[in-house]
């Protein structure tokens, strides 16, 4: 690169631009939109787990005063469902439907809809909806699924098995281990089950959208608060039967996603269909107790482990079994979460020999689907709890265990048994740095003389890797995951030397607009002031494969380097024409196009340049007018974060309750465009990891199959006394597949907090032999597990 | 249903009038009567924090009342605090801490900051954690909330504890 004030903004702290309305409560986020003659939605949920609906009497809500329609399964006519677009080998089909196809599946199952002048009226109307429900047997349990007998939730399936897919310890070069050998050879055989609780985003903002007909162009705009706006006009405009071409998805502010806006929902098309029916703009804002009950759940699995190691603490092998309790039926990604913990449960650790089966069960619960971590959450905690167990039974450290068996930072590229490429980072570096933060050998010795004074501290490690920057595209589809890995960018310079840059990528509170002006203006070395970031609109944005996500920005930062670079070598040409010299010698530097050497002289401004391309009086042939392009980027490897996370805790014993003593983040998520929006994002992560680790849980009832957390006084978020202050350090290892060296690491915080508390708990309560193997470690359920200890 | 009611309220320093169903919550009266939209709605049953206001120098949730019981009230909104285009010092800090990601809890945030500083002008970390558990983010995990609360309050004491 011919920089010569290279890095200016990245690896800055550059103040967000997306704040200025923000914080002055002018931002616009779904609910504040609302075009003249909007009319507004609510839906008909389901009250039952699992009920055949045998009629719906619509005549008395329809009589009602101010009500514009109602609809039902019977207004499905023509219209269809979303597709599973991750569809693995063997996996049973699996839609996403409107309405409750003939029979609810789950509490929160859309039923039917009213269309009213306000949204108070509306909700009177569902008053006014009479359904005839014929209860049939439900069952929330992912074991009692499987069960001989149990209630088949989707019957064209045959069962609650959607699919059992087999990680077979095959590495990407096609050496397979060996896992029975190691099972055989190995000292000791540790063995653990583990619950991950179900729980999810939960974003302050609930989801919504405001659909506008336009019945004389035939267009329909939505806005919405999609994180895939590309994806869900083409999967919006199917499902409609209109051509996409007619489809513009504008996307507000979002008041967070955290993955759950990821997916494509009923609601989509319930508000797009009601608008094309009325010809009038439909607006439809999900409230909280929806929000809980019919937003996808995440995480949720049981998982049994057995790991093979030699008494040196050499790990020589790892088989598994996790069960994914998938919810009523398969939403947007499918068992994709749980794919990725079985791809991922190897962690840092050179395990040579793995196995491992996942199942996807249906069960009478809301869909489990998209949310931050996506399945490697799930891996850190069954893996760090075991690395734990393991320590224990052989009698060493767990930070010595971790140190023996970690994968070195020379031996990288490496493949791992469970089909992935880590492609850089030094783990022992991290681990080292966190003890030493964390004062781990003085933590360990006052452990012993506070016990004796009743107080109960214990240490969770929990390293973790994340892989990131999904994905090149190539690989998606030997995943049979129907969407691509890329993400295009539009880079346009005006007459007057400004940039506009064009990205499908949308802004859900992790700051991207600022990181990607950040790496624009660095790369076309001119002031961020004079970079503009455009997104959030289909009629305008470049198609993503994949949509935004935490750790997409990766992705989209190289798209917005290609881009600049055919922008740069075409001003280098209009350049050499005017300055009448050879381009060879003619360089981009410092936002200036000269002749290399003679850079006083005869040297032209950005602006000088992209006057005359818009002129276009004298281009270069070949050359076309305008000073403009445009990059798909296509991923050539995923990129993995990594790092190690240690807690600190005291366990009251007599409560249950955690006391935070310390939380050290060690993070290596390659080059860093914005120290502090990182900072953020790994504060923000680990509150998602560390809610779900202790508090957050959709608790079901197995009695009635109610999800009895459906209000924000029982599903508890973690709230400011809940969460320590933390204290974070960086190891910067620049991924070496991407242009930049930047990795993705929006969600990367959540992933080892499960595994760094419970180990800490279970540190803690050594003395008992309390095991907190079930998350969230809730003070009740830890009370009980000490109280059965007889603590 | 019953008939709309008028109801007077003093909204940001000027005088309002609207007609309401009385069913109607404050916070929707904001809202969409009042057009201000600036105050959120997390839950509606009082557990976020995001539809914060000021109503007669308290803070309330918005969501907890009805418009009709805001009568002859004084309220504030998130869009009420700045001194034209000065920014309040705790709007300032909340930006400059990065106190704010998705910004949708951060107008409830900002009253509540102000809040806790109007009665504690030098608040430790802790007493902000404390007085401000009433309000939820589910972005930030709140560390740096508390960095720009304890900014702003140095600012606003700097500046003569006002609010
Ligand atoms: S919306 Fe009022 S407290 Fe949540
Ligand atoms: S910034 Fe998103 S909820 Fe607080």
């Amino acid at each position: 690169m011919t920089t010569t004030q290279e890095n200016r903004w990245i690896g800055v702290s550059a103040p967000r631009r997306e704040d200025a309305p923000l914080i002055r409560g002018r931002g616009r986020y779904i609910a504040d939109i609302e075009p003249a003659g909007t009319v507004h939605m609510a839906i008909l949920r389901s009250p039952y787990a699992h009920a055949r609906i045998n009629g719906i009497d619509t005549a008395a809500a329809e009589a009602l005063d101010g009500v514009h329609c109602v609809l039902t399964a019977a207004d499905l006519e023509g219209i269809g469902d979303f597709p599973t677009i991750w569809r693995l080998p063997g996996q049973k089909e699996c839609t996403t439907p409107a309405f409750a196809p003939g029979k609810a599946r789950y509490v929160g199952e859309p039923v039917a809809a009213v269309v009213a002048d306000s949204r108070y009226l509306a909700e009177d109307a569902l008053d006014l909806l009479d359904v005839d429900y014929e209860i049939l047997d439900h069952v929330v349990d992912v074991e009692a699924a499987l069960a001989d007998g149990a209630p088949v939730i989707n019957e064209d399936m045959g069962d609650n098995t959607i699919i059992e897919y087999t990680f077979p310890g095959i590495n990407a070069l096609g050496v397979a281990g060996d896992i029975d050998g190691a099972f055989e050879e190995a000292d000791e055989i540790v063995s653990g089950r583990f619950k991950v609780g179900r729980y999810s985003g939960v974003a302050l903002e609930t989801r919504g959208h405001v659909a506008e007909w336009d019945d004389l162009r035939q267009t329909l705009t939505l806005h919405s608060g999609s994180q895939v706006a590309s994806l869900l006009r083409t999967e919006l405009a199917a499902a409609l039967g209109i051509p996409e071409t007619s489809v513009r998805i504008l996307t507000p502010n979002i008041g967070g996603a955290f993955g759950n806006q990821w997916d494509r929902y009923p609601e989509d098309i319930l508000v797009s269909l009601a608008s094309m029916k009325l010809c009038r703009p439909v607006k439809w804002i999900e409230d909280r107790r929806e929000a809980l009950q019919a937003t996808v759940h995440g995480r949720e699995q049981l998982q049994e482990w057995q790991l093979a190691a030699n008494s040196d603490g050499t790990v020589l092998g790892l088989k598994g079994r996790v069960l994914s309790d998938q919810g009523a039926h398969l939403h947007s990604v499918g068992i994709g979460p749980a794919w990725v913990t079985g791809a991922a449960a190897v962690n840092q650790y050179k395990i040579a020999n793995y196995h491992c089966d996942v199942v996807g069960v249906a069960t009478n619960k809301t869909p489990n689907s998209t949310f931050r971590g996506f399945g490697g959450p799930e891996a850190m905690f069954g893996i760090e709890r075991m690395m734990d167990k393991t320590a224990r039974r052989l009698g060493i450290d767990p930070a010595e265990l971790r140190r023996r068996n970690m994968i070195q930072a020379d031996e990288f590229p490496y493949f791992s048994p469970g089909g992935a490429v880590y492609d850089s980072g030094n783990y022992p570096a991290a681990l080292e740095k966190a003890l030493e933060a964390v004062e781990y050998d003085k933590v360990r010795e006052e452990q012993q003389s506070l016990r004796d004074q009743g107080v109960y501290r214990g240490i969770g490690i929990a390293s973790y890797i994340h892989v990131s920057g999904f994905g090149p595209s190539a690989i998606l589809g030997i995943l049979d995951y129907y969407t691509g890995g890329y993400e295009g960018s539009t880079v346009k310079i005006d007459p007057h030397g400004r940039a506009t840059l064009y990205t499908g990528m949308i802004p859900m509170g992790q700051g991207t607009e600022t990181t990607l002006a950040q790496v624009a203006a660095d790369h076309l070395e001119i002031d961020i002031a004079n970079v503009r970031v455009v997104w959030g609109d289909t009629d305008q944005t470049p198609y993503t494969g994949f949509g935004s996500a935490g750790s997409r920005s990766n992705v989209a930062a190289v798209a917005v380097i290609k881009a600049i670079e055919e922008i740069k070598a075409k001003a280098v040409r209009i350049g050499a024409g005017l300055l009448e010299a050879d381009p060879d010698d003619v360089a981009y530097a410092d936002g200036r196009i000269s002749v290399k050497g003679a850079e006083e002289m005869r040297s032209l401004s950005l602006a000088d340049v992209a006057q005359q391309a818009y002129w276009a009086h004298k281009l270069p042939e070949g050359d076309q007018p305008t000073l403009e392009a445009t990059y798909v980027y296509d991923p050539a490897n995923f990129t993995t974060a990594c790092g190690t996370h240690v807690a600190v805790v005291d366990v009251d014993i007599d409560t249950g309750k955690i006391d935070w003593v310390k939380y050290v983040v060690v993070d290596d998520a390659g080059t860093i465009i914005n120290p502090l929006l990182v900072e953020g994002q790994i504060h923000g992560a680990l509150s998602n990891g560390l809610g779900g680790a202790m508090l957050e849980e959709f608790v079901y009832d197995e009695e009635s199959g109610q999800l009895l957390s459906s209000t924000l006084m029982d599903y508890l978020v973690p709230s400011f006394t809940d969460l320590p202050d933390f204290e974070i350090h960086h190891l910067v290892t620049p991924s070496p597949h991407t242009e930049g060296g930047f990795k993705g690491m929006g969600e990367a915080g959540c992933f080892p907090a499960a595994g760094a508390l419970a180990n800490a708990v279970t540190d803690a309560l050594s003395h008992l032999g309390v095991e907190a193997d079930q998350t969230p470690v809730t003070p009740s359920r830890l009370w009980s597990l000490i109280d059965q200890a007889g603590g | 249903m019953a008939e709309n009611m008028s109801v007077v309220i003093n909204v940001n320093g000027a005088g309002r009038e609207v007609s309401v169903e009385p069913r109607k919550t404050l916070a929707d009266a904001i809202r969409e009567d009042l057009g201000l939209t600036g105050t959120h709605l997390g839950c509606e049953h009082g557990v976020c924090g995001a539809c914060t206001i000021l109503l007669d120098g308290e803070v309330v949730r918005s969501c907890l009342m009805l418009a009709v019981q805001a009568d002859g009230a004084e309220i504030t909104t998130i869009e009420g605090i700045a001194d034209g285009d000065a920014l309040h010092p705790m709007q300032s800090a909340f930006s400059e801490y990065h106190g704010l990601q998705c910004g949708f809890c951060t107008p409830g945030m900002i009253l509540a900051g102000i809040d806790v500083v109007s009665r504690n002008p030098d608040p430790s970390p802790q007493e902000i954690r404390e007085e401000m558990g009433g309000n939820i983010c589910r972005c930030t995990g709140y560390q740096k909330i508390v960095e720009s609360v304890q900014a702003a309050a140095a600012v606003m004491s700097a500046e003569g504890g006002s609010a």
